[in-house]
């Protein structure tokens, strides 16, 4: 269970995905997506390990991966001016508010350290790469 | 029956498995001692993964008699785990602390993400491949291993009647809480891929 002090972040993130799940669920449906499929060997693999570390490693372990999840977003977005026909996505993850919340997480990393989290955050940015890169080879 | 559905779609992965160069060089005796100990590590990391996976699903399953043949199979695993130990204290393996591969930690992440937040027929399917591969292989293996063989007591524990009974087990299982729906059948061949890729990152250590 997460401490006290980092709910009030979390709960904001989770609200904020939501939305952004919504968001997603109309692109898809404008570009005719069908996400009824079997996830990309890559995707997979990202994501079971981050549900298989959501069952089995400690809160600490958890939070330094959520932050290598998000900063990796922002760090990636950030690099780009918001126009042109990507602009709503870039100034999404561009934007104040959610270079604020991945702060925030940031924050609750430093305030609850553990040995092993580097690693695990380290694995996540490989896994960041590789998630980008099998859009680019597909 | 389901299982033997899942098996005869997926023997384009059995098949790589079996031709794989490890695989082969496993079975004629060639492999070398090095890359023996290497698979040996990964393979008790994953085995250790794999029971935790057995344990998951039995603490899922309600009838008794299926929670008995999850038993005898974490007791196999315990078995395997046991001939691994012995290999380990033969070869100089260190068996502590034991880094995954890439392709283990897949495997391992993979299999420990469907224990744990999937139902008992994706466990079962995802879990089913591994045995009854293991089993395919130990039984072709075992028709060219001379006395002399190296790996020999590797490929008579997979050989053998008491884990081929287990994989029977397993797949009688499958064929009681499986269904033929996609997670079932997608759980089923990526196991075999993650074999396949097992493999292939054990000839790279």
């Amino acid at each position: 269970m997460a401490p006290r002090d980092c709910h009030k972040a979390l709960v904001g993130g989770l609200g904020a995905l939501d939305k952004e799940l919504e968001w997603f669920e109309f692109h898809a449906r404008s570009l005719q997506v069908d996400l009824d499929i079997p996830p990309h060997p890559t995707c997979r693999r990202y994501t079971d390990f981050l549900l298989r570390c959501a069952h089995t490693e400690v809160y600490p372990i958890l939070i330094a991966m959520l932050f290598g999840v998000e900063a990796s977003y922002l760090a990636a977005w950030s690099a780009f001016t918001p126009a042109g026909p990507y602009e709503e996505f870039i100034a999404r993850w561009s934007s104040r508010d959610f270079a604020a919340y991945v702060q925030a997480l940031g924050g609750l990393a430093d305030r609850h350290p553990h040995e092993a989290a580097q690693q695990h955050f380290n694995q996540v940015l490989v896994d960041e790469r590789e998630f980008w890169k099998m859009f680019w080879q597909a | 029956m389901l299982h033997e559905m899942l098996w005869n779609s997926n023997l384009d992965l059995v098949q790589s498995c079996l031709a794989h160069p490890f695989v082969q060089a496993l079975g004629d005796g060639s492999l070398s001692a090095n890359l023996f100990r290497g698979f040996v590590a990964q393979d008790t990391f994953f085995l250790r993964a794999f029971q935790k996976a057995y344990a998951l699903a039995l603490a899922r399953s309600e009838d008794p008699e299926m929670s008995a043949v999850f038993c005898d199979l974490i007791a196999g695993v315990t078995q395997e785990l046991k001939v691994h130990h012995a290999y380990a204290t033969e070869l100089g393996i260190n068996l502590q602390n034991v880094v995954p591969n890439s392709a283990c930690g897949a495997y391992t992440d993979f299999l420990l993400r469907t224990a744990w937040h999937t139902s008992l027929a994706e466990i079962v399917a995802a879990m089913t491949p591994c045995m009854r591969l293991y089993a395919y292989l130990g039984g072709e293996l075992v028709r060219t291993c001379g006395l002399q063989h190296p790996y020999r007591r590797w490929i008579e524990t997979y050989s053998g009647e008491e884990f081929q009974g287990l994989a029977d087990r397993l797949e009688a299982l499958l064929d009681q809480v499986g269904a033929d729906r996609r997670a079932v059948r997608d759980g089923y061949r990526y196991a075999l891929e993650c074999e396949l890729e097992f493999f292939t990152a054990a000839l790279m250590l």
